[in-house]
């Protein structure tokens, strides 16, 4: 039963494909196709709560060996109603925000393919955070990999959309190989691949499993080296954006950490390097997402550095925490980025010096505040709760990380102070109107946004006395005890980082001269896209040379070992063609002659015989080519029945022997 | 009576389109059409009846033809075979359905193909290895004359370098299956007495000769690096249906030859030397996407990326057949996975050379920078390119990924290292055909393509039903795994 949460947004989207494209052009049209992918991802939503009450599960078995299961943990009912709930409103976004891509001069169309393929991507999601079994998991983690690459490649007359896209595929299923090898190595150690059986591997095995699934999952939440990958997905559209960071693809590879915490932990290595890679990444992503002008870019970096801090909280042995947060952060983050996307539509560009919309959006402005504050990690949203139990956690392991972690705390309130108060700050320098060319933004884009921060509003409950240890029990989940100088030292980082982002925007406006290279370098991840684009360039080089190589080399060699190994191609062409030309008639003698030869040596073994059967086959052939060109093609079949022949002679020859 | 039917109806129908000489083109085709899908109807009426938990060769049929030397004609399937003579006999049905310009020789055509159909299905029915020789060859012949009459650009040398490569290989089988037929006492062909004695175990330094020789010749085949040169040249000038076949079903003979026969009869052999095996299959599965990647040509690029899909396979193969006690279920799944492969790149692969050919009929051209953009222009033809790609490149939810999946899981229980380095292929596949569908569909569209034909309904079926079964594959594929499992445990020794 449990299979109609994955399975109905994935089937209802090619039916909604196969409608919306009957939809008119017009206003209506987009209402009707907003309506219907909302209400898929509704009812999405309405099944998972359903199947949590009724504590549905389900098994489809392949083989004796695979059966693909799905069940619900606490986790994993987390996640299953957050990303449709998320997703509701993002495709309701996504329906007046998009269109149709079209050539010029067309009229647009709603973006029917766009909103199919964002609910197909909630049906990956829902099935990958169901998985109780390694295939299944597997399938999932592939596919929402591969609904990114055609929701990032949504305006594909743009061959740089298309590159771009097929980077954020290649380096998630680079880390797709991981998951490959732990679910082998799953495979050697207990004979199946489910969850529940994951207890009963060690050794070796376990570590391979381990370092298999740390590498799938970094790479998929865009940890430190894989960051850039998200930067590359900024060419996507907004809402996929919003989709991909909030709750599917980069959600993926925290759910797996969480889900499999228990199993991962077991070995000694494992929380060490999450927490490195998660302290690495979120300080490092501060830093980028400081130095960043584009607005989702801004927002991306803010998102690698966001999940770092999850998986530090997950290395730090509270996977509960990191939970909790990556519900407040869905909630923030798809409001920043459809905000970031409707300041787009008024100011023209994503970058952030032409916005400082505050004056002509207040409302919006308010509502992107509410998000902003909540990055920032200000008491009392919701977000800053779920923060410091991260910096709680860290300082369970060593005083030292809660500092750390407090840092990338205060980079975080620094950032998201920049990215407020440039796109929607009291507009001193920049333009403050919709210049006349751009569409400006429709009702339903703004009531998405404010539904989003009013999420983000209501989550500040957690502050509540007891609302935490309730949660906890809910979810039976652990949460730290807090401590009050790590309290403290945090909120004061926050405020800090709060007035560095104030200093810096004002530096910004007073010198808005061009990025030195430096600088722009390091707002894009320090250079590390570079870097990569070296990379694939020595193995594009080296593959075609590969290629060359195979023609000529391999090729001739082999063709001119009867021959000549060194000869070149043409050169081997033309002797060919000679020793066809001489071999005449006289060959079919040969042949017969030879093969009793054959069976003659049989003793002295076939291998010796191989390299004059290939000069022998050649003239043989030879003569079969000649008489193609001559268009005698009935002597053909006469060899073949005289080769048959000699073949029943050998095998009496080999019977009498 | 079932098997031989499967055999003799599309070689009855060749020889009625021969002597039928007033026959239309529109006639033909039906009558070839019609004929070529009744050993997809027999087989899968056989794979129904099929009994998972009986002998491993059923529906036999033996008739004696030189007692005195063993020879008689032998037929039979185990779940193994008939899963690919399935495939391969769907995948022959595609080819002849999807229309081609038969250059006013549409009875010809025809009868070639009803003839490559009933020789190929022989290879993979045939219980005697004499059978197995003499369908083996015929199917060059076959082959030979598709390619060089219905080719275009160097389609005559192309045949020709096609046939002596490939010839050079079955000659060696011969000699090695005669070594085959002399080390069992009475001698015979008979797989089954071959399979069940193991006559060359202990063998020494002949046993080691024999085997080189067979692997050598079914490498050629299958092709594994570095004897795989003929296959690209072959498929850039064969017509589109003519490549389909040649990759969807020639080159299976190759590596099913390898399970039937050196697997098979020469299991001790086969383990001294699995990890070399092994090694080569590496090297094909990364070798064959490097160099697919570094292919301009479309048809080429798909043409190298065989190599990279027969290597896994042969991967599979190599891992069931190393001798590791322990890992006996790891090396039931590897087995499986080969299996899988076989048939879903028959399936894939065959799509995409039709598609190929779909773009050689309207524009002659292959070069992949010369397109973009199509996907407005094109969108039926632009999807099933964009299916059957994700299908290669192994998407899960499409045949790919179980054969893959099943392969790398058997391959790192008994060499972790190989299934570590092998599993990069499958990134560098993904590369190669998301940049391939970039190149073809999306970006500008040249303006010479303005009127570039969408597919016609005779091609997007055809595209449909071969789609539809490695979509079937993909999510449901316990029909398919079942009736592998059931000879696939009996190879193994699991039961």
């Amino acid at each position: 039963m449990l299979w109609f949460v994955p399975l109905f947004p994935m089937l209802a989207a090619p039916g909604m494909y196969w409608l919306g494209k009957r939809l008119s052009a017009r206003d209506s049209g987009r209402a009707v196709l907003g309506l219907m992918g909302a209400a898929v991802a509704v009812v999405t939503l309405l099944l998972a709560s359903v199947a949590l009450m009724g504590d549905w599960g389900g098994a489809y078995r392949w083989s004796s060996r695979i059966v693909l299961s799905v069940g619900m943990t606490p986790a994993s009912a987390v996640f299953a109603i957050v990303v449709p709930l998320i997703a509701t409103l993002i495709i309701a976004y996504s329906a007046y925000h998009e269109s149709e891509p079209l050539s010029e001069g067309v009229p647009t169309r709603p973006p029917v393919r766009l909103v199919a393929l964002l609910t197909a991507f909630v049906g990956a999601m829902e099935l990958l955070v169901l998985a109780e079994d390694l295939v299944t998991l597997l399938i999932a983690w592939e596919l929402v990999g591969a609904c990114s690459w055609a929701l990032i490649a949504h305006e594909w007359q743009e061959a740089d959309n298309l590159r771009d896209a097929a980077w954020a595929f290649l380096v998630t299923r680079f880390g797709d190989l991981g998951l490959y090898i732990a679910a082998a190595a799953a495979f050697a150690g207990t004979g199946s691949f489910a969850f529940a059986d994951l207890s009963q591997l060690d050794g070796w095995l376990l570590d391979v499993f381990v370092a298999g699934a740390v590498l799938a999952a970094a790479a998929k939440s865009a940890q430190i080296p894989f960051s850039p990958w998200l930067f590359a997905a900024m060419s996507g559209p907004t809402p996929v954006s919003a989709l991909l960071h909030a709750a599917t693809m980069v959600a993926a590879g925290i759910y797996l950490v969480i889900r499999l915490h228990a199993e991962m932990a077991a070995v000694a290595w494992f929380g060490p390097v999450a927490i490195t890679l998660g302290l690495a990444t979120a300080l490092a992503g501060g830093v980028v997402a400081y130095l960043q002008r584009h607005a989702k870019k801004l927002l991306a970096a803010s998102t690698s550095a966001q999940y770092g801090l999850m998986w530090l909280a997950v290395g730090a042995g509270f996977p509960g925490v990191a939970l909790v947060h990556f519900v407040t952060h869905a909630f923030t983050k798809a409001a920043l980025f459809l905000a970031a996307g409707i300041a787009e539509r008024h100011a023209g560009s994503y970058s952030l010096n032409t916005m400082r919309l505050g004056r002509l959006l207040p409302g919006i402005a308010v509502a992107t505040m509410v998000a902003s504050l909540a990055l920032a990690g200000v008491i009392p949203l919701g977000a800053s709760w779920s923060k410091e139990e991260i910096i709680t956690a860290a300082g369970h392991q060593a005083s030292w990380l809660a500092v750390i972690a407090a840092i990338a705390g205060g980079l975080s309130a620094l950032y998201a102070t920049r990215f407020q108060l440039l796109a929607f700050g009291q507009g001193l320098h920049g333009p403050t109107k919709t210049a006349p060319s751009q569409p400006g933004h429709s009702s339903v884009e703004a009531g998405s946004l404010y539904l989003l921060s009013a999420g983000t509003l209501v989550l500040s409950l957690l502050w509540w006395p007891g609302v935490g240890n309730d949660l906890a029990n809910l979810l039976s989940i652990q949460l730290p005890q807090t401590k009050l100088w790590e309290l403290i030292l945090s909120l004061l980082l926050v405020t800090l980082g709060i007035g560095a982002g104030f200093w810096a925007v004002r530096c910004e406006g007073s010198n808005q001269s061009r990025q030195s290279e430096t600088h722009a370098a390091m707002a894009n991840w320090f250079g590390l896209p570079a870097l990569a684009e070296r990379g694939i360039a020595t193995f594009m080089r080296f593959s075609h040379g590969l290629a060359r190589f195979d023609d000529r080399v391999v090729d001739t060699g082999l063709r001119g070992r009867g021959v000549s190994a060194a000869i070149s191609f043409s050169h081997g062409l033309a002797r060919f063609d000679d020793r066809a030309v001489d071999a005449g008639i006289r060959t079919s003698a040969r042949f017969g002659v030879w093969l009793a030869k054959v069976s003659d040596r049989r003793g002295e073994g076939a291998f010796d015989g191989a390299t004059s059967l290939l000069a022998r086959g050649i003239d043989w052939a030879g003569q079969v080519a000649r008489q193609v060109h001559t268009g005698q093609t009935h002597h053909y079949y006469t060899g073949i029945a005289a080769g048959f022949a000699v073949i029943f002679i050998i095998l009496g020859i080999g019977a009498l022997l | 009576m079932i098997l031989t039917a499967t055999l003799g109806l599309p070689m009855l129908g060749a020889l009625v389109l021969a002597v039928s000489r007033r026959w239309t083109e529109t006639t033909a085709r039906l009558f070839a059409v019609g004929v070529s899908l009744l050993p997809v109807l027999l087989l899968a009426w056989a794979w129904l009846q099929f009994d998972t938990q009986g002998a491993l060769f059923q529906f036999v049929e033996e008739v004696p033809w030189v007692p005195s030397l063993g020879m008689a004609y032998r037929l039979g399937v185990d779940g193994i075979a008939l899963a690919i003579a399935t495939m391969s006999a769907l995948v022959f049905a595609a080819s002849i359905a999807y229309p081609i310009n038969t250059q006013n020789q549409p009875r010809q055509y025809y009868a070639w193909m009803l003839f490559l159909q009933s020789v190929s299905l022989g290879v993979f029915l045939a219980l005697d290895l004499l059978l197995f020789y003499v369908f083996f060859d015929l199917s060059l012949v076959g082959m030979f004359f598709l390619i060089g009459r219905w080719g275009h650009g160097q389609a005559q040398h192309s045949a020709f370098k096609f046939f002596l490569y490939t010839f050079c290989g079955s000659l060696l089988l011969l000699l090695a299956f005669i070594g085959l037929y002399l080390s069992v006492e009475p001698h015979t062909f008979d797989m089954r007495v071959l399979i069940e004695q193991q006559p060359l175990a202990g063998a020494g330094v002949s046993a080691g000769l024999i085997f080189l020789a067979l692997m050598l010749g079914f490498a050629i085949k299958a092709p594994i690096v570095p004897v795989h040169t003929w296959l690209p040249q072959a498929h850039v000038d064969a017509p589109g249906p003519a490549s389909a076949v040649l990759a969807g079903v020639l080159l299976k003979m190759g590596t099913y030859g390898i399970l039937r026969i050196p697997y098979s009869m020469m299991g001790e052999t086969f383990a001294r030397y699995a990890l070399i095996i092994a090694l080569f299959a590496v090297v094909s599965i990364l070798y064959g996407a490097l160099v697919a990647f570094g292919q301009g040509n479309l048809k080429r690029r798909i043409a190298y990326t065989s190599i990279n899909h027969m290597g896994y396979t042969v991967l599979g193969i190599a891992v069931a057949g190393a001798l590791f006690q322990d890992a006996v279920y790891a090396r039931e799944m590897a087995l499986i996975g080969a299996t899988v492969e076989m048939v879903a790149h028959g399936l894939i692969t065959g799509a995409l050379f039709l598609i190929c050919g779909s773009f050689w009929q309207r524009t002659e051209e292959y070069d992949l920078d010369s397109y973009g953009g199509l996907l407005r222009q094109a969108p039926l033809l632009a999807t099933f390119a964009i299916l059957a790609s994700f299908a290669s490149l192994g998407l899960p939810g499409l045949a790919g990924f179980v054969a893959e999946f099943h392969i790398f899981a058997g391959t790192f229980a008994v060499y972790p290292w190989l299934a570590v380095i092998g599993v990069l292929g499958i990134l560098i596949t993904a590369a190669l055909f998301l940049q391939m569908l970039q190149k073809l569909f999306f970006g500008a569209m040249p303006q010479r393509w303005a009127k570039f034909d969408d597919l016609r309904p005779a091609e997007w079926g055809v595209l449909g039903v071969l789609s539809a079964s490695f979509v079937i594959i993909g999510i449901a594929p316990q029909f398919l795994l079942t009736l592998i499992e059931a000879s696939a445990t009996l190879l193994v020794g699991a039961r």
